[in-house]
């Protein structure tokens, strides 16, 4: 019964934040390419804030650098319940091409925030981002609501 | 009101009603187009775990090479495994592999071969940096814009861009530095140069006694009529323009190390026996030391080693002359003189 109700006052559109935490920006382009008319994002009812206080997807793009490690915590715990992030591009996952021998790059970013899901990819294509925000917001919000309980 | 009035005329037609029955979606925006470059895919069983994709992958992590464990049949596979999480799809492993089939598949860019004149030349123009003398009068007759090009102060031919026309040998003002090669019939041109090589040498060897009477900077002067060695040339390949050339290339260059035996001179010391690097020296009790000329290396440590001057050690040069005319046979003029090495 409460879940029904949840789940009615929760069903609105999606509201994304992106964050580069110190990659190059091939990602973030990909991003902004969804939002083009090609793609046109939201038709899919998802809108791009850039805040988040009122984000329910954290998009992660970029290594962690030495200067996001506490920003990225921070803006995490800003973001409300039920939130859901997705870590977008190799950078996030692996450190990718930034991750050399005597570099200062911190990776994987899920040594910091717990990560939703991973698309892979330098950069993903737009579609490939388009998919896995679809596949994994509306159950994720639905599912994180439900284990709070 | 018109508008409307066209509105309702369009709509009516036969035409638009079918289409708008038929109406079918565009490709989905989700699918990836045919042209776009996926991750790599593996064939294991081509790989042959030379490493070469690790080398030059730029992301790290994004290869392993793997080996599977051996089983009672037959070893484990070496293969990579793309590690999806770094891989940045750029294609270089795919590129790098050297096997065929590929082991590794990535895009289209690892099939590109590379570009070749595809003029139908039979020579190809070499340039041989030791000899050149880099006065780029080549460069000046090239009429292929690039085609002889300059990089890290050496003269290079792009071979892709050469269409053989031979103007930069005409310019060349070094005999030798700048070559056409003819690269049809390679095997018939190899057979050619031994022979040429071997009959050189014979014709020096059956000589031997006048040549070990050559004193220190004296000149031995000697002439091969060339007309027979051609015979045999043609015989191998029909080809006179190639033959002349083939052999005035070979002659040009040529340097032949003789060594000579005097027995007579032997004290039977078997000081060479030990100090020969091939085993060409023996001795036996009944004949004696002996050497065998075919396994020889002509690398005169005997010579420097014989305390008593039965090895001698000549270089021998050489130079084609071609018959200028009908009258007059092309011979090969052979010049040897005792080598200036020390005797240790």
């Amino acid at each position: 019964m409460l879940d029904a109700l949840k789940d009615i006052v929760r069903k609105s559109s999606i509201h994304v934040c992106l964050i580069n935490t110190g990659g190059c920006n091939g990602c973030d382009i990909e991003v902004v390419a969804l939002l083009s008319p090609r793609y046109d994002l939201e038709q899919y009812g998802i809108y791009v804030h850039n805040n988040p206080r009122e984000a329910d997807v954290l998009l992660i793009t970029g290594a962690v650098t030495e200067q996001w490690k506490e920003k990225l915590r921070r803006i995490y715990t800003k973001a409300p319940e039920p939130k859901v992030v997705v870590a977008i591009g190799n950078c996030p996952l692996s450190g990718d091409v930034f991750n050399q021998e005597g570099g200062s790059v911190y990776a994987p970013v899920s040594d910091f925030i717990p990560v939703d899901a991973e698309i892979s990819g330098c950069p993903p294509r737009p579609s490939e981002i388009l998919e896995a925000i679809l596949a994994v917001a509306p159950g994720a919000i639905a599912a994180k609501g439900r284990q709070k309980e | 009101m018109s508008s409307v009035i066209w509105y309702l005329y369009e709509f009516a037609r036969k035409s638009w009603a079918e289409k708008f029955a038929a109406a079918k979606s565009g490709h989905d925006i989700v699918e990836k187009p045919a042209r776009f470059r996926d991750f790599p895919q593996v064939f294991k069983e081509r790989c042959i775990g030379c490493g070469a994709c690790t080398a030059a992958c730029p992301a790290p992590g994004a290869i392993k090479l793997v080996r599977d464990g051996d089983n009672s049949q037959e070893e484990g596979l070496t293969y990579p495994v793309i590690g999806v999480g770094a891989c940045i799809r750029c294609g270089f492993c795919a590129e790098v592999c050297p096997t065929d089939p590929k082991a590794l598949e990535c895009g289209e860019n690892h099939l590109i071969r590379e570009e070749f004149t595809i003029l139908p030349v039979d020579k190809m123009f070499v340039i041989d940096d030791y000899l050149c003398i880099r006065c780029r009068k080549c460069m000046k007759a090239c009429q292929v814009d690039g085609a002889i090009y300059e990089e890290d102060n050496k003269i290079a031919i792009d071979q892709s861009k050469c269409i053989a026309c031979g103007d930069c040998l005409k310019n060349c003002p070094v005999k030798g530095a700048l070559k056409g090669i003819y690269i049809a019939n390679v095997e018939e041109q190899k057979q050619i140069i031994n022979m040429v090589v071997q009959t050189l040498e014979k014709t020096i060897e059956d000589r031997q006694d006048e040549i070990k009477n050559l004193q220190a900077n004296e000149v031995f002067k000697m002439e091969l009529n060339a007309s027979d060695l051609m015979e045999r040339s043609l015989q191998i390949l029909p080809k006179e323009e190639m033959v002349i050339d083939l052999i005035e290339k070979v002659t040009d260059r040529l340097k032949l190390r003789v060594i000579t035996w005097d027995e007579e001179k032997c004290t039977q010391c078997r000081l060479c026996v030990e100090e020969c690097p091939s085993g060409a020296i023996s001795y036996d009790e009944e004949y004696g030391v002996k050497r065998d000329p075919d396994k020889c290396l002509r690398c005169s440590t005997c010579y420097q080693t014989c305390p008593f001057g039965v090895a001698g050690y000549y270089v021998a040069k050489f130079l084609f002359k071609g018959s200028s005319d009908d009258s007059e046979e092309s011979v090969i003029l052979i010049t040897l003189k005792p080598s200036n090495l020390p005797i240790i």
